[in-house]
Protein backbone atom coordinates (compact mmCIF):
# COMPACT_ATOMS: atom_id res chain seq x y z
CA UNK A 1 0.00 0.00 0.00
CA UNK A 2 3.06 2.39 0.91
CA UNK A 3 6.20 1.73 -0.29
CA UNK A 4 9.53 4.13 -0.29
CA UNK A 5 12.04 3.03 -2.69
CA UNK A 6 15.55 5.11 -2.03
CA UNK A 7 13.84 8.23 -0.72
CA UNK A 8 16.14 11.10 -0.03
CA UNK A 9 14.59 14.11 1.29
CA UNK A 10 16.44 17.48 1.60
CA UNK A 11 14.33 20.66 2.20
CA UNK A 12 15.57 23.89 0.22
CA UNK A 13 17.27 25.21 3.15
CA UNK A 14 19.95 22.01 3.01
CA UNK A 15 17.93 20.38 5.69
CA UNK A 16 18.70 16.33 4.99
CA UNK A 17 15.59 15.14 6.38
CA UNK A 18 14.67 11.89 5.26
CA UNK A 19 18.24 9.72 3.35
CA UNK A 20 17.83 6.65 1.91
CA UNK A 21 14.55 5.24 3.10
CA UNK A 22 13.62 2.27 2.01
CA UNK A 23 10.47 0.98 3.40
CA UNK A 24 6.70 -1.09 2.73
CA UNK A 25 3.58 -1.14 4.08
CA UNK A 26 1.32 -3.84 3.27
CA UNK A 27 -2.81 -2.66 2.82
CA UNK A 28 -4.43 -3.86 6.46
CA UNK A 29 -0.90 -3.26 8.51
CA UNK A 30 -0.72 -1.19 11.56
CA UNK A 31 2.69 0.39 12.43
CA UNK A 32 4.14 3.07 15.04
CA UNK A 33 6.30 5.71 13.65
CA UNK A 34 9.23 6.51 16.38
CA UNK A 35 11.84 8.47 16.46
CA UNK A 36 13.66 11.64 18.49
CA UNK A 37 12.57 15.01 17.20
CA UNK A 38 13.48 16.42 14.32
CA UNK A 39 14.39 12.73 12.95
CA UNK A 40 12.17 13.25 9.95
CA UNK A 41 8.90 11.23 10.96
CA UNK A 42 6.58 14.48 10.17
CA UNK A 43 8.87 14.51 6.47
CA UNK A 44 7.91 10.70 6.29
CA UNK A 45 4.23 11.34 6.18
CA UNK A 46 4.43 14.20 4.37
CA UNK A 47 5.53 12.26 1.32
CA UNK A 48 2.74 10.04 1.77
CA UNK A 49 0.55 13.12 1.18
CA UNK A 50 2.12 14.63 -1.23
CA UNK A 51 2.89 17.79 0.59
CA UNK A 52 6.16 16.73 -0.28
CA UNK A 53 7.88 15.63 -3.06
CA UNK A 54 11.51 13.46 -2.60
CA UNK A 55 14.49 14.67 -4.49
CA UNK A 56 15.23 10.95 -4.87
CA UNK A 57 13.71 7.34 -4.83
CA UNK A 58 10.01 6.89 -5.31
CA UNK A 59 7.04 7.00 -2.85
CA UNK A 60 4.53 5.05 -3.83
CA UNK A 61 0.63 4.97 -2.62
CA UNK A 62 -2.02 2.57 -3.09
CA UNK A 63 0.58 1.66 -6.41
CA UNK A 64 0.51 5.29 -7.98
CA UNK A 65 3.98 6.64 -7.98
CA UNK A 66 3.20 10.11 -6.47
CA UNK A 67 5.93 11.89 -8.53
CA UNK A 68 3.79 10.84 -11.50
CA UNK A 69 0.96 12.63 -10.19
CA UNK A 70 -0.40 15.34 -11.68
CA UNK A 71 -1.22 18.41 -9.48
CA UNK A 72 -5.11 18.60 -10.08
CA UNK A 73 -5.20 14.43 -9.19
CA UNK A 74 -3.54 15.37 -5.51
CA UNK A 75 -7.17 15.96 -3.51
CA UNK A 76 -8.28 12.96 -4.94
CA UNK A 77 -5.28 11.13 -3.28
CA UNK A 78 -5.63 12.95 0.08
CA UNK A 79 -9.21 11.73 0.16
CA UNK A 80 -8.30 7.54 0.40
CA UNK A 81 -6.55 9.00 3.53
CA UNK A 82 -7.25 10.02 7.01
CA UNK A 83 -4.84 12.22 8.50
CA UNK A 84 -4.99 13.18 12.27
CA UNK A 85 -3.06 16.44 12.70
CA UNK A 86 -0.46 17.14 15.96
CA UNK A 87 -1.78 20.49 16.07
CA UNK A 88 -5.51 19.72 14.67
CA UNK A 89 -5.79 21.52 12.00
CA UNK A 90 -9.67 22.23 12.96
CA UNK A 91 -11.07 25.08 11.12
CA UNK A 92 -12.05 27.76 13.62
CA UNK A 93 -15.58 29.25 11.99
CA UNK A 94 -16.90 25.93 11.51
CA UNK A 95 -18.62 24.10 14.33
CA UNK A 96 -17.37 20.35 15.36
CA UNK A 97 -20.04 19.28 13.26
CA UNK A 98 -19.48 21.29 10.13
CA UNK A 99 -15.26 20.84 10.47
CA UNK A 100 -16.32 16.48 10.39
CA UNK A 101 -18.82 17.46 8.02
CA UNK A 102 -16.76 19.16 5.36
CA UNK A 103 -13.98 16.43 4.77
CA UNK A 104 -17.48 14.55 3.28
CA UNK A 105 -18.62 17.54 1.68
CA UNK A 106 -15.46 18.13 -0.70
CA UNK A 107 -16.29 14.11 -2.04
CA UNK A 108 -19.85 15.75 -2.77
CA UNK A 109 -21.63 14.11 -0.20
CA UNK A 110 -24.89 14.43 0.34
CA UNK A 111 -26.81 16.94 2.52
CA UNK A 112 -28.55 13.23 4.18
CA UNK A 113 -25.53 11.10 3.96
CA UNK A 114 -23.33 13.80 5.91
CA UNK A 115 -26.37 14.49 8.62
CA UNK A 116 -26.39 10.16 9.09
CA UNK A 117 -22.64 9.64 9.26
CA UNK A 118 -21.16 13.04 11.11
CA UNK A 119 -23.13 12.36 14.23
CA UNK A 120 -22.04 8.32 14.46
CA UNK A 121 -18.61 9.29 14.12
CA UNK A 122 -18.60 11.82 16.97
CA UNK A 123 -20.17 9.39 18.75
CA UNK A 124 -17.68 6.59 18.29
CA UNK A 125 -14.96 9.64 19.09
CA UNK A 126 -17.41 10.76 22.38
CA UNK A 127 -18.04 14.26 21.10
CA UNK A 128 -21.92 13.99 20.20
CA UNK A 129 -22.18 16.53 22.53
CA UNK A 130 -20.46 19.14 21.35
CA UNK A 131 -21.47 19.08 17.81
CA UNK A 132 -22.55 22.52 17.84
CA UNK A 133 -19.81 23.66 19.46
CA UNK A 134 -16.30 26.23 17.83
CA UNK A 135 -13.32 24.44 17.93
CA UNK A 136 -11.92 27.22 20.83
CA UNK A 137 -14.39 26.05 23.06
CA UNK A 138 -12.94 22.77 23.40
CA UNK A 139 -9.98 21.23 25.10
CA UNK A 140 -7.08 20.11 24.11
CA UNK A 141 -7.88 16.45 23.66
CA UNK A 142 -11.64 16.97 22.38
CA UNK A 143 -9.85 19.39 19.72
CA UNK A 144 -7.99 15.96 18.69
CA UNK A 145 -10.87 13.55 18.85
CA UNK A 146 -12.33 16.01 16.23
CA UNK A 147 -9.66 15.72 14.28
CA UNK A 148 -9.12 11.80 14.64
CA UNK A 149 -13.20 12.14 13.82
CA UNK A 150 -12.58 13.85 10.38
CA UNK A 151 -9.99 11.78 9.51
CA UNK A 152 -12.27 8.46 9.90
CA UNK A 153 -15.43 10.10 8.11
CA UNK A 154 -14.68 9.28 5.14
CA UNK A 155 -14.06 5.68 5.98
CA UNK A 156 -10.61 6.25 4.29
CA UNK A 157 -8.76 2.94 3.34
CA UNK A 158 -5.29 4.94 4.91
CA UNK A 159 -4.86 6.39 8.48
CA UNK A 160 -1.89 8.45 8.86
CA UNK A 161 -2.05 9.95 12.53
CA UNK A 162 0.61 12.24 14.22
CA UNK A 163 0.96 12.18 17.80
CA UNK A 164 -3.16 11.34 17.68
CA UNK A 165 -2.92 11.22 21.87
CA UNK A 166 -0.46 13.95 22.46
CA UNK A 167 -2.97 16.08 24.46
CA UNK A 168 -5.33 13.10 26.06
CA UNK A 169 -5.09 11.70 28.88
CA UNK A 170 -3.77 7.79 29.40
CA UNK A 171 -7.11 6.48 29.39
CA UNK A 172 -8.94 8.40 26.46
CA UNK A 173 -5.37 7.91 24.82
CA UNK A 174 -5.75 3.88 25.09
CA UNK A 175 -9.74 4.18 24.07
CA UNK A 176 -8.45 5.90 20.73
CA UNK A 177 -5.96 3.16 19.92
CA UNK A 178 -8.21 0.61 21.49
CA UNK A 179 -10.68 2.31 18.38
CA UNK A 180 -7.56 2.19 15.81
CA UNK A 181 -7.25 -1.18 16.26
CA UNK A 182 -10.49 -1.97 15.85
CA UNK A 183 -10.36 0.51 12.38
CA UNK A 184 -7.72 -1.29 11.71
CA UNK A 185 -9.29 -5.34 12.49
CA UNK A 186 -11.58 -4.22 9.36
CA UNK A 187 -8.79 -3.54 6.96
CA UNK A 188 -7.78 -0.13 7.28
CA UNK A 189 -3.82 0.19 7.24
CA UNK A 190 -3.28 2.81 10.21
CA UNK A 191 0.21 4.58 10.38
CA UNK A 192 0.72 6.43 13.90
CA UNK A 193 3.48 8.99 15.00
CA UNK A 194 3.82 8.63 18.88
CA UNK A 195 6.56 9.56 21.98
CA UNK A 196 4.10 7.63 24.18
CA UNK A 197 6.09 3.82 24.43
CA UNK A 198 3.63 3.16 27.05
CA UNK A 199 1.14 2.92 24.09
CA UNK A 200 3.91 1.08 21.52
CA UNK A 201 4.15 -1.08 24.71
CA UNK A 202 0.81 -2.16 24.62
CA UNK A 203 -0.07 -2.94 21.44
CA UNK A 204 2.82 -4.93 20.14
CA UNK A 205 2.51 -3.62 16.25
CA UNK A 206 5.24 -2.99 13.83
CA UNK A 207 7.64 -0.62 14.72
CA UNK A 208 9.34 2.04 12.74
CA UNK A 209 12.14 3.65 14.19
CA UNK A 210 13.61 7.08 12.64
CA UNK A 211 16.89 8.31 13.41
CA UNK A 212 18.42 11.74 11.68
CA UNK A 213 16.39 10.90 8.90
CA UNK A 214 17.09 7.09 8.36
CA UNK A 215 15.53 3.99 9.18
CA UNK A 216 17.15 2.17 11.58
CA UNK A 217 14.78 -0.31 13.22
CA UNK A 218 11.70 -1.91 11.55
CA UNK A 219 10.62 -4.73 13.81
CA UNK A 220 6.88 -6.57 12.93
CA UNK A 221 4.76 -6.72 15.75
CA UNK A 222 2.96 -9.54 17.14
CA UNK A 223 0.04 -8.98 17.92
CA UNK A 224 -0.95 -9.13 14.19
CA UNK A 225 -2.98 -10.57 13.56
CA UNK A 226 -4.93 -9.61 16.46
CA UNK A 227 -4.81 -12.46 18.71
CA UNK A 228 -3.60 -12.91 22.73
CA UNK A 229 -0.38 -13.39 21.35
CA UNK A 230 2.75 -13.83 24.06
CA UNK A 231 3.60 -9.93 24.21
CA UNK A 232 6.98 -10.71 26.06
CA UNK A 233 8.52 -12.81 23.26
CA UNK A 234 7.56 -9.93 20.89
CA UNK A 235 9.29 -7.34 23.23
CA UNK A 236 11.85 -9.61 23.28
CA UNK A 237 12.39 -9.37 19.35
CA UNK A 238 12.17 -5.48 19.56
CA UNK A 239 14.19 -5.43 22.51
CA UNK A 240 16.84 -6.94 20.72
CA UNK A 241 16.71 -4.41 17.89
CA UNK A 242 16.77 -1.61 19.50
CA UNK A 243 19.87 -2.54 21.62
CA UNK A 244 21.60 -2.45 18.43
CA UNK A 245 20.57 1.73 17.37
CA UNK A 246 23.20 3.49 17.56
CA UNK A 247 23.63 6.34 21.19
CA UNK A 248 21.54 4.05 23.09
CA UNK A 249 23.34 3.11 26.37
CA UNK A 250 23.07 -0.34 26.24
CA UNK A 251 24.15 -0.45 30.34
CA UNK A 252 21.43 0.60 32.06
CA UNK A 253 17.91 -1.84 32.33
CA UNK A 254 18.26 -2.64 28.77
CA UNK A 255 17.16 -5.78 29.24
CA UNK A 256 13.82 -4.93 28.81
CA UNK A 257 12.49 -3.20 26.11
CA UNK A 258 10.48 -0.71 28.91
CA UNK A 259 13.31 0.21 29.82
CA UNK A 260 15.04 0.98 26.18
CA UNK A 261 11.51 2.90 24.82
CA UNK A 262 11.64 4.64 27.68
CA UNK A 263 15.01 5.66 26.98
CA UNK A 264 14.54 6.72 23.59
CA UNK A 265 11.31 8.21 23.59
CA UNK A 266 11.91 9.78 26.99
CA UNK A 267 15.10 11.28 25.32
CA UNK A 268 12.88 12.26 22.18
CA UNK A 269 10.84 14.44 24.66
CA UNK A 270 13.39 15.92 26.04
CA UNK A 271 14.79 17.08 22.74
CA UNK A 272 11.61 18.54 22.01
CA UNK A 273 11.57 21.01 24.55
CA UNK B 1 -17.03 19.24 -8.01
CA UNK B 2 -20.09 17.60 -7.44
CA UNK B 3 -24.05 19.51 -8.61
CA UNK B 4 -25.06 18.36 -5.08
CA UNK B 5 -22.50 20.40 -3.48
CA UNK B 6 -23.77 23.83 -5.06
CA UNK B 7 -25.95 24.39 -2.16
CA UNK B 8 -23.85 24.07 0.34
CA UNK B 9 -20.42 26.19 -1.51
CA UNK B 10 -23.08 28.78 -2.15
CA UNK B 11 -24.32 28.62 1.55
CA UNK B 12 -20.39 29.08 2.68
CA UNK B 13 -20.25 32.22 0.13
CA UNK B 14 -22.73 34.01 2.18
CA UNK B 15 -21.50 32.49 5.43
CA UNK B 16 -18.35 34.06 4.76
CA UNK B 17 -19.52 37.25 4.24
CA UNK B 18 -21.37 37.66 7.43
CA UNK B 19 -18.11 35.89 8.85
CA UNK B 20 -15.82 39.20 7.39
CA UNK B 21 -18.74 42.00 8.34
CA UNK B 22 -16.11 44.52 8.16
CA UNK B 23 -14.21 43.42 5.10
CA UNK B 24 -17.47 43.20 3.44
CA UNK B 25 -18.22 46.32 4.50
CA UNK B 26 -15.00 48.14 2.90
CA UNK B 27 -15.25 46.10 -0.26
CA UNK B 28 -18.61 47.12 -1.01
CA UNK B 29 -17.45 50.69 -0.20
CA UNK B 30 -14.73 50.41 -2.59
CA UNK B 31 -16.92 49.37 -5.34
CA UNK B 32 -19.25 51.38 -4.85
CA UNK B 33 -16.93 54.82 -5.01
CA UNK B 34 -15.51 53.50 -8.03
CA UNK B 35 -18.62 52.61 -9.95
CA UNK B 36 -20.20 56.03 -8.73
CA UNK B 37 -17.07 57.87 -10.56
CA UNK B 38 -17.31 55.86 -13.50
CA UNK B 39 -21.29 56.47 -13.59
CA UNK B 40 -20.88 60.17 -13.32
CA UNK B 41 -18.34 60.33 -15.83
CA UNK B 42 -20.86 58.45 -18.21
CA UNK B 43 -23.56 60.70 -17.46
CA UNK B 44 -21.62 63.86 -18.09
CA UNK B 45 -20.99 62.06 -21.31
CA UNK B 46 -24.26 61.29 -21.73
CA UNK B 47 -25.44 65.16 -21.15
CA UNK B 48 -22.81 66.14 -23.73
CA UNK B 49 -24.46 64.03 -26.13
CA UNK B 50 -27.70 65.16 -25.64
CA UNK B 51 -26.17 68.73 -26.12
CA UNK B 52 -24.85 67.60 -29.41
CA UNK B 53 -27.80 66.27 -30.55
CA UNK B 54 -29.55 69.49 -29.65
CA UNK B 55 -26.78 71.62 -31.77
CA UNK B 56 -27.30 68.98 -34.49
CA UNK B 57 -30.91 69.33 -34.48
CA UNK B 58 -30.19 73.03 -35.46
CA UNK B 59 -28.21 72.75 -37.83
CA UNK B 60 -29.32 73.51 -41.12
CA UNK B 61 -28.34 74.75 -44.68
CA UNK B 62 -29.40 77.44 -46.19
CA UNK B 63 -29.49 77.25 -50.22
CA UNK B 64 -29.54 80.94 -51.98
CA UNK B 65 -31.03 81.07 -55.47
CA UNK B 66 -29.82 82.79 -58.05
CA UNK B 67 -31.10 86.52 -58.77
CA UNK B 68 -32.47 85.78 -61.63
CA UNK B 69 -34.64 83.15 -60.78
CA UNK B 70 -38.64 84.16 -60.59
CA UNK B 71 -41.25 82.10 -59.36
CA UNK B 72 -41.30 79.09 -62.12
CA UNK B 73 -37.45 78.50 -60.88
CA UNK B 74 -38.17 79.04 -57.49
CA UNK B 75 -41.12 76.12 -57.34
CA UNK B 76 -38.68 73.88 -59.42
CA UNK B 77 -35.81 74.31 -57.25
CA UNK B 78 -37.72 73.50 -53.76
CA UNK B 79 -39.34 70.57 -55.60
CA UNK B 80 -36.13 69.30 -56.40
CA UNK B 81 -34.44 69.79 -52.78
CA UNK B 82 -38.00 68.25 -51.48
CA UNK B 83 -37.59 65.02 -53.91
CA UNK B 84 -33.80 64.42 -52.04
CA UNK B 85 -33.01 61.43 -49.82
CA UNK B 86 -31.64 63.21 -46.65
CA UNK B 87 -33.88 66.43 -46.90
CA UNK B 88 -36.04 66.55 -44.09
CA UNK B 89 -38.09 69.66 -44.72
CA UNK B 90 -38.21 72.98 -46.83
CA UNK B 91 -38.77 76.38 -45.62
CA UNK B 92 -38.79 79.35 -48.02
CA UNK B 93 -37.53 82.42 -47.25
CA UNK B 94 -38.23 85.63 -49.34
CA UNK B 95 -35.35 88.05 -49.41
CA UNK B 96 -37.81 90.48 -48.01
CA UNK B 97 -37.69 87.76 -44.42
CA UNK B 98 -34.09 87.86 -44.93
CA UNK B 99 -33.61 91.25 -44.95
CA UNK B 100 -36.09 92.22 -42.07
CA UNK B 101 -34.14 89.49 -40.19
CA UNK B 102 -31.51 91.59 -40.34
CA UNK B 103 -33.27 94.43 -40.00
CA UNK B 104 -34.35 93.21 -36.58
CA UNK B 105 -30.94 92.55 -35.37
CA UNK B 106 -29.11 95.81 -36.44
CA UNK B 107 -31.43 98.11 -36.36
CA UNK B 108 -34.19 99.37 -38.67
CA UNK B 109 -32.83 102.53 -39.65
CA UNK B 110 -30.04 101.19 -41.92
CA UNK B 111 -32.13 99.34 -44.08
CA UNK B 112 -35.12 101.73 -44.62
CA UNK B 113 -33.25 102.48 -47.69
CA UNK B 114 -32.66 99.02 -49.10
CA UNK B 115 -36.49 97.82 -49.10
CA UNK B 116 -38.33 96.21 -52.92
CA UNK B 117 -36.05 96.30 -55.47
CA UNK B 118 -33.20 97.95 -54.24
CA UNK B 119 -33.13 94.81 -51.74
CA UNK B 120 -30.32 93.24 -52.41
CA UNK B 121 -30.72 90.03 -50.26
CA UNK B 122 -31.45 86.58 -52.44
CA UNK B 123 -34.65 84.39 -51.85
CA UNK B 124 -33.49 80.96 -50.44
CA UNK B 125 -34.56 78.09 -48.84
CA UNK B 126 -33.59 77.11 -45.37
CA UNK B 127 -33.10 73.41 -45.62
CA UNK B 128 -33.03 70.60 -42.19
CA UNK B 129 -31.42 67.09 -43.27
CA UNK B 130 -32.26 63.79 -41.59
CA UNK B 131 -28.80 62.63 -41.32
CA UNK B 132 -25.71 64.57 -40.58
CA UNK B 133 -23.49 61.78 -41.88
CA UNK B 134 -24.41 62.50 -45.04
CA UNK B 135 -24.49 66.54 -44.59
CA UNK B 136 -21.21 66.63 -47.05
CA UNK B 137 -22.61 64.83 -49.83
CA UNK B 138 -26.23 66.68 -49.79
CA UNK B 139 -24.20 69.75 -50.04
CA UNK B 140 -22.60 68.56 -53.62
CA UNK B 141 -25.91 67.76 -54.72
CA UNK B 142 -27.56 70.29 -54.18
CA UNK B 143 -24.63 72.62 -55.23
CA UNK B 144 -25.00 70.73 -58.81
CA UNK B 145 -29.09 71.76 -58.64
CA UNK B 146 -30.09 74.24 -61.54
CA UNK B 147 -30.54 78.40 -60.67
CA UNK B 148 -28.55 77.68 -57.22
CA UNK B 149 -26.28 80.64 -56.15
CA UNK B 150 -24.95 79.69 -52.97
CA UNK B 151 -25.70 77.54 -50.22
CA UNK B 152 -24.57 78.83 -45.93
CA UNK B 153 -23.91 76.34 -43.69
CA UNK B 154 -22.31 75.91 -40.35
CA UNK B 155 -19.71 73.58 -42.43
CA UNK B 156 -16.63 74.71 -39.29
CA UNK B 157 -19.57 74.45 -36.47
CA UNK B 158 -20.79 70.99 -37.62
CA UNK B 159 -16.97 69.81 -37.78
CA UNK B 160 -15.89 70.85 -34.37
CA UNK B 161 -18.96 69.38 -33.03
CA UNK B 162 -17.82 66.13 -34.20
CA UNK B 163 -14.33 66.55 -33.21
CA UNK B 164 -15.41 67.48 -29.46
CA UNK B 165 -17.64 64.96 -29.67
CA UNK B 166 -15.23 62.06 -30.00
CA UNK B 167 -13.09 63.61 -27.34
CA UNK B 168 -15.42 63.56 -24.61
CA UNK B 169 -16.32 60.03 -25.70
CA UNK B 170 -12.82 59.12 -25.52
CA UNK B 171 -11.91 60.72 -22.08
CA UNK B 172 -15.27 59.55 -20.58
CA UNK B 173 -14.00 55.91 -22.17
CA UNK B 174 -10.78 56.38 -20.51
CA UNK B 175 -11.89 57.28 -17.13
CA UNK B 176 -14.50 54.55 -16.88
CA UNK B 177 -11.57 52.39 -17.94
CA UNK B 178 -9.27 53.50 -15.21
CA UNK B 179 -12.00 53.66 -12.65
CA UNK B 180 -12.55 49.44 -13.37
CA UNK B 181 -9.55 48.96 -12.99
CA UNK B 182 -8.02 50.76 -10.17
CA UNK B 183 -11.89 48.88 -8.45
CA UNK B 184 -10.66 45.77 -9.74
CA UNK B 185 -7.22 45.95 -8.03
CA UNK B 186 -8.72 47.72 -5.06
CA UNK B 187 -11.04 44.77 -4.50
CA UNK B 188 -8.82 42.59 -4.85
CA UNK B 189 -6.46 43.57 -2.51
CA UNK B 190 -9.11 43.86 -0.37
CA UNK B 191 -10.07 40.51 -0.63
CA UNK B 192 -6.52 39.42 -0.26
CA UNK B 193 -6.74 40.61 3.27
CA UNK B 194 -9.67 38.15 3.98
CA UNK B 195 -8.00 35.88 2.11
CA UNK B 196 -4.77 36.29 4.22
CA UNK B 197 -6.59 35.98 7.08
CA UNK B 198 -8.01 32.78 6.23
CA UNK B 199 -4.83 31.08 4.57
CA UNK B 200 -4.43 28.37 7.13
CA UNK B 201 -8.22 27.21 6.36
CA UNK B 202 -7.29 27.48 2.72
CA UNK B 203 -4.55 25.08 3.71
CA UNK B 204 -6.54 22.51 5.73
CA UNK B 205 -9.09 22.12 3.61
CA UNK B 206 -6.48 21.10 0.54
CA UNK B 207 -5.16 18.88 2.92
CA UNK B 208 -8.60 17.03 3.53
CA UNK B 209 -8.76 16.53 -0.52
CA UNK B 210 -10.46 19.73 -1.28
CA UNK B 211 -10.20 20.44 -4.97
CA UNK B 212 -9.40 24.24 -6.28
CA UNK B 213 -12.80 24.75 -7.32
CA UNK B 214 -13.93 23.44 -4.17
CA UNK B 215 -12.28 26.40 -2.31
CA UNK B 216 -12.74 28.77 -4.40
CA UNK B 217 -16.02 28.59 -5.39
CA UNK B 218 -17.71 30.20 -1.76
CA UNK B 219 -15.35 33.02 -1.78
CA UNK B 220 -16.32 33.71 -6.16
CA UNK B 221 -19.73 33.65 -4.53
CA UNK B 222 -19.02 36.14 -1.99
CA UNK B 223 -17.06 38.32 -4.18
CA UNK B 224 -20.19 38.11 -6.71
CA UNK B 225 -22.91 38.96 -3.79
CA UNK B 226 -20.66 41.55 -3.20
CA UNK B 227 -19.96 43.36 -6.13
CA UNK B 228 -24.08 42.88 -6.90
CA UNK B 229 -24.63 45.12 -3.58
CA UNK B 230 -22.63 46.99 -4.71
CA UNK B 231 -23.82 47.86 -7.95
CA UNK B 232 -27.50 48.04 -6.67
CA UNK B 233 -26.27 50.63 -3.71
CA UNK B 234 -24.41 52.54 -6.51
CA UNK B 235 -26.94 52.91 -9.37
CA UNK B 236 -29.68 53.78 -6.02
CA UNK B 237 -27.21 57.20 -5.41
CA UNK B 238 -26.26 57.99 -8.64
CA UNK B 239 -30.42 57.91 -9.58
CA UNK B 240 -31.22 60.11 -6.48
CA UNK B 241 -28.64 62.43 -6.39
CA UNK B 242 -28.82 62.84 -10.51
CA UNK B 243 -32.63 63.56 -10.31
CA UNK B 244 -32.23 65.31 -7.15
CA UNK B 245 -30.29 67.79 -9.10
CA UNK B 246 -32.18 67.87 -12.05
CA UNK B 247 -35.86 68.85 -10.36
CA UNK B 248 -34.90 71.17 -7.64
CA UNK B 249 -31.44 72.73 -8.42
CA UNK B 250 -32.39 75.29 -11.47
CA UNK B 251 -28.78 74.93 -13.16
CA UNK B 252 -28.92 78.05 -16.09
CA UNK B 253 -27.99 77.54 -19.35
CA UNK B 254 -26.50 73.57 -18.11
CA UNK B 255 -29.00 71.22 -19.56
CA UNK B 256 -28.93 68.02 -17.89
CA UNK B 257 -30.55 65.44 -19.70
CA UNK B 258 -33.95 63.68 -18.36
CA UNK B 259 -32.10 60.36 -19.54
CA UNK B 260 -35.63 58.85 -20.40
CA UNK B 261 -33.59 58.56 -23.93
CA UNK B 262 -32.15 55.77 -25.64
CA UNK B 263 -28.42 55.00 -24.47
CA UNK B 264 -25.41 53.97 -26.43
CA UNK B 265 -26.58 50.26 -25.72
CA UNK B 266 -29.79 50.72 -27.32
CA UNK B 267 -31.37 50.92 -24.12
CA UNK B 268 -32.80 53.59 -21.61
CA UNK B 269 -30.20 55.55 -20.28
CA UNK B 270 -31.17 54.26 -16.40
CA UNK B 271 -31.71 50.63 -17.55
CA UNK B 272 -28.47 50.54 -19.26
CA UNK B 273 -27.00 52.21 -16.05
CA UNK B 274 -28.11 49.68 -14.31
CA UNK B 275 -27.30 46.36 -15.87
CA UNK B 276 -24.14 47.88 -16.65
CA UNK B 277 -23.84 48.23 -13.08
CA UNK B 278 -24.40 45.25 -11.88
CA UNK B 279 -22.75 43.39 -14.75
CA UNK B 280 -19.80 45.31 -13.50
CA UNK B 281 -19.82 44.87 -9.92
CA UNK B 282 -20.52 40.78 -10.03
CA UNK B 283 -17.63 40.25 -12.56
CA UNK B 284 -15.17 42.69 -10.88
CA UNK B 285 -16.50 40.70 -7.60
CA UNK B 286 -16.15 37.69 -8.88
CA UNK B 287 -12.68 38.11 -11.07
CA UNK B 288 -11.50 39.61 -7.98
CA UNK B 289 -11.81 36.91 -5.39
CA UNK B 290 -10.29 34.35 -7.94
CA UNK B 291 -7.57 36.56 -8.02
CA UNK B 292 -7.06 37.03 -4.47
CA UNK B 293 -7.14 33.49 -3.85
CA UNK B 294 -5.03 32.42 -6.40
CA UNK B 295 -1.87 32.89 -4.86
CA UNK B 296 -2.68 30.16 -1.79
CA UNK B 297 -4.27 27.56 -3.58
CA UNK B 298 -1.04 27.48 -5.84
CA UNK B 299 0.99 26.65 -2.98
CA UNK B 300 2.03 23.15 -2.33
CA UNK B 301 1.51 22.77 0.89
CA UNK B 302 -0.90 24.37 2.95
CA UNK B 303 -0.65 22.44 6.41
CA UNK B 304 3.11 21.29 7.92
CA UNK B 305 2.50 18.25 10.23
CA UNK B 306 4.69 19.20 12.84
N1 LIG C 1 9.72 23.00 5.60
C1 LIG C 1 10.95 22.72 6.09
N2 LIG C 1 12.00 23.43 5.65
C2 LIG C 1 13.23 23.16 6.11
N3 LIG C 1 13.52 22.23 7.00
C3 LIG C 1 12.52 21.48 7.48
C4 LIG C 1 11.17 21.70 7.05
N4 LIG C 1 10.37 20.82 7.69
C5 LIG C 1 11.19 20.10 8.48
N5 LIG C 1 12.46 20.49 8.35
C6 LIG C 1 13.62 19.91 9.01
O1 LIG C 1 13.69 18.56 8.65
C7 LIG C 1 14.04 17.75 9.75
C8 LIG C 1 12.99 16.69 9.98
O2 LIG C 1 11.78 17.35 10.36
P1 LIG C 1 10.44 16.59 10.73
O3 LIG C 1 9.38 17.61 10.88
O4 LIG C 1 10.22 15.54 9.72
O5 LIG C 1 10.79 15.96 12.13
P2 LIG C 1 9.88 15.10 13.12
O6 LIG C 1 10.51 13.77 13.23
O7 LIG C 1 8.49 15.16 12.71
O8 LIG C 1 10.06 15.89 14.50
P3 LIG C 1 8.97 16.08 15.70
O9 LIG C 1 8.95 14.81 16.46
O10 LIG C 1 9.56 17.18 16.50
O11 LIG C 1 7.69 16.43 15.09
C9 LIG C 1 14.22 18.70 10.93
O12 LIG C 1 15.60 18.98 11.07
C10 LIG C 1 13.48 19.94 10.51
O13 LIG C 1 14.10 21.07 11.06
MG1 LIG D 1 6.69 15.91 13.53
Amino acid sequence: MIEFRGVHKTYDNGTKALKDVNINIDKGEFVFIVGASGAGKSTFLKLIMREEVPNAGEVIVNGYKLSKLKRREIPYLRRTMGIVFQDFRLIPTMTVFDNVAFAMRVTGASKREVRKRVPYILGLVGLQNKARNFPQELSGGEQQRVSLARALVNNPSLIIADEPTGNIDPEMSYEIMELLTEINRRGTTILVVTHEHDLVQAFSRRVIVIDDGTVVSDVAGTAEPPAASAPSAGNAVVADVLDTIQDVPTEKESDTVDAVLADIIGRNGGDEQ
Amino acid sequence: MKFSSIGYLIKEGFRSIKQNGFMSVASILVLVSCLLLSGAAYLVFVNVEAGFDYAYDQNKAIVWAVETADDQALNVLENNLRGMNNVQDVFFRSKEDTLANYAGVVGDATFESLQGEDNPMLDGFEVTFKDLALFDETIQLIESLENVDDISYAEDVADTLVVIRQTVLTIAAWIILMLLLVSLFIISNTIKLTVYSRRLEIGIMKSVGATKMFIRFPFMVEGMVLGFAAGLLSFGVLYFVYTYLISSLSLGFITLANLSTIGMLGMPVWAELLVCFLLIGTLTGMLGSRHAIGRYLKEESGVNID
